[in-house]
């Protein structure tokens, strides 16, 4: 008699796996969330923003102090985390953001690491991590455990996958529908043009640089809770594996970031149990990347210009 | 850009000034410094002539012909890891291990450099950071050699007690003379470097940068030289990688994080990417300035990288040809204002102008 339960795949029981299933969409929703953050900003501005992650770190960290302490209520902390991401997106999109708008996207994607090794420098130095000491920042939602076709899932894991999606739908109305949306999507064709025809530009950017700010903020928090412990220097350059979700959405496609990411997650986490490849799991993201960037350039020839492209 | 105006007898001037100028810089660093310094200074020093050449594989491929690559550090690991394997494997004089090691390292290269035929701009900087991120992961599961046998030639129970480090040329076996040697084959490296610059590629590397159809339009093999700008920066960074294993002697994957090549990126982008001697600017703000930070001065390093983040922005704003081009116009300018203030002092003639 075959019952659904015993079945393997690959050699590994069905049972064994459907954690990782778990723990993979719940990452697979944070990547997604992060490309989603990403692909807005840059089709609004043109910036690949590298600081994502250390945006995030800083805040996750502000959080871990608040609660540990202070005695702030948590949710303030929490929300403390959100602020600050959009506080520095939209300060860094104000002061920086103009001065970067007529250059290459590589230059202003250089800017943003500027602005991630600041950040980097002073979260090691206001908060050196040393030796075993190891900050954990566990949200409230992950003790909150549900089993969902036999397998345990948490709060947080449910809320990073919702977020995922309402973000990409949510965003992608946002775009069809208001005012600032339809703004940002010519923009993204061409930030002269649309500046002749009246919209105020470097507005509209500022709404691009707050909602991803929003963003790096949300994912910094979810982030610091799916990896256990708050690294900041890990989480900073987490930033190059989630950008892969990004990649795979050619940076314009958000329905695709959401399937890239939540495909790069799973690829991570359902590798685990297979001893043979579990040891190279975390290139998952940069294998697929590479694919989808291949996939993608098959058809160019000849590069016009120094920026195009 | 070249300095290539003026009369010949100007031009020959300035043939000669650059050229005592290195001469100059070489015997400082060759017969002065191993003088006055030593211990862990001549290692720091042997460190950054190392990275030096890696960022001028950054000059090379950006610099000169447009191309960014991000994944510079993960080909000095891979030229690492293939030196400590075949020096493992085979007895070779030390120069040719050298040689094979940049081979090798170009073959890998090149292979990188392939999608660069079709991405360009920002695509392409991302494709070699994945490539990068994957090297870095395949390098820290199977870790590099420890004279174990099979591909990887790594043993789980190493007999630490007949365990060799990666060996150094008999002629340079101590510290001063390892840092001499690695000096020399650097230089070596660089003169590679600027002889393609001089020649027939380098007009074809410029002439891609400004701009692929008007390249292609005049007969440009657009496929061949950026091939070979990436051949030529995987060989010198090939090299590079095996002067840094027998400098390390037991190399870790640990020493090569993906992060390294962006912030590479970060220090050559403020050295000058547009010149080889801002890839040397570039490696000493690279492994010198944390060693002065930290050993020397001891301030928090982390500094380093606050100070990093501002000097990239301020250079990427205001300097884009970085520190080296910046540097001597801004002593000039601060001359200049001496020499007026000087003037109003002493309430002297007025220049004519």
């Amino acid at each position: 008699m075959i019952s659904f339960a015993t079945t393997t795949i690959f050699g590994v029981d069905w049972i064994f796996l459907k954690p990782y299933i778990v723990v993979g969409l719940a990452l697979g929703g944070v990547y997604a969330l992060s490309g989603v953050g990403v692909v807005v900003l840059y089709q609004a501005t043109g910036v690949l923003n590298l600081a994502f992650g250390a945006i995030g770190a800083a805040g996750a960290l502000i959080s871990y102090y608040l609660v540990n302490h202070t005695s702030t209520p948590h949710w303030i902390a929490y929300l403390a985390c959100v602020v600050f991401g959009a506080i520095v997106n939209v300060v860094y999109g104000m002061v920086l953001g103009p001065a970067f708008a007529g250059r290459d996207p590589l230059v202003k994607m250089m800017g943003t690491l500027g602005l991630a090794l600041i950040l980097l420098g002073v979260m090691a130095w206001r908060a050196p991590a040393g030796g075993a000491f190891v900050r954990v920042l566990q949200l409230p939602t992950s003790n909150h455990r549900y089993t969902v076709f036999g397998a345990t899932v948490n709060l947080t894991q449910i809320l990073a996958l919702v977020f995922a999606l309402v973000l990409t739908v949510g965003t992608t109305a946002f775009l069809r529908f208001t005012k600032i949306g339809t703004a940002m999507r010519a923009l993204a064709s061409d930030r002269e043009i649309t500046a002749t025809l009246g919209v105020p530009v470097r507005r509209v950017e500022l709404a691009a640089w707050l909602g991803s700010g929003i963003v790096c903020g949300a994912a910094g928090l979810l982030l610091a809770d799916l990896f256990t412990s708050l690294d900041y220097t890990a989480l900073t350059f987490l930033v190059i594996s989630s950008l892969a979700a990004a990649l795979i959405g050619r940076l314009q496609s958000l329905w695709v970031t959401l399937l890239g990411g939540l495909a790069v997650g799973l690829a991570q986490a359902v590798a685990t149990p297979y001893s043979s490849i579990s040891a190279y799991r975390t290139a998952a993201p940069f294998v697929l990347a590479i694919i989808a960037l291949l996939y993608l350039g098959r058809h160019r020839t000849v590069t016009l210009s120094r920026t195009a492209g | 850009m070249l300095g290539l105006t003026g009369s010949p007898a100007e031009l020959a001037r300035g043939v000669i000034g650059r050229s005592a100028i290195i001469v100059a810089f070489l015997g400082v660093a060759l017969f002065v410094v191993p003088a006055v310094l030593g211990g862990d200074w001549i290692k720091t020093l042997t460190a950054v002539a190392i990275y030096a050449v890696v960022a001028a594989g950054l000059v090379t491929l950006y610099g000169r012909v447009g191309m960014i690559s991000l994944g510079q550090i993960a080909l000095l690991a891979i030229g690492t890891w293939t030196a400590t394997r075949i020096s493992y494997a085979a007895d070779l004089p030390f120069p040719i291990l050298l040689l094979v090691t940049g081979a090798i390292t170009c073959g890998v290269g090149v292979l990188i450099g392939l999608p660069a035929l079709r991405l360009s701009g920002l695509y392409l900087a991302l494709i070699t950071l994945m490539a990068a991120g994957a090297v870095n992961v395949v390098l820290t599961t199977i870790n590099f050699p420890n004279g174990g046998h099979g591909f990887t030639g790594r043993t789980s129970t190493p007999d630490l007690s007949g365990l060799q480090p990666v060996g150094r040329p008999g002629i340079a076996g101590g510290d001063t003379a390892y840092y001499r040697y690695t000096i020399v084959v650097c230089a070596l490296m660089f003169l590679l470097i600027a002889a393609h610059f001089a020649s027939k590629p380098g007009r074809a590397w410029a002439s891609i940068r400004e701009s692929e159809p008007a390249a292609l339009a005049t007969g440009v093999n657009i496929v061949r030289y950026k091939l070979w700008a990436f051949a030529l920066a995987s060989f010198t960074t090939g090299v590079a990688g095996g002067l840094l294993a027998a400098q390390l002697g037991q190399p870790t994957a640990f020493g090569f994080p993906t992060q390294d090549s962006l912030t590479l990126l970060a220090a050559a982008l403020i050295g000058g990417i547009y010149s080889l001697w801002g890839a040397v600017i570039a490696g000493a703000f690279s492994q010198l300035a944390p060693f002065l930070f930290q050993a020397q001065w001891g301030i928090d390093p982390n500094f380093l990288l606050i100070i990093f983040g501002v000097g990239l922005l301020q250079v990427l704003l205001t300097a884009p040809r970085g520190i080296v081009v910046q540097m001597p116009k801004d002593i000039a300018n601060l001359g200049k204002l001496g020499a007026h203030l000087f003037r109003k002092v002493t309430g002297g003639s007025r220049s004519p102008e």
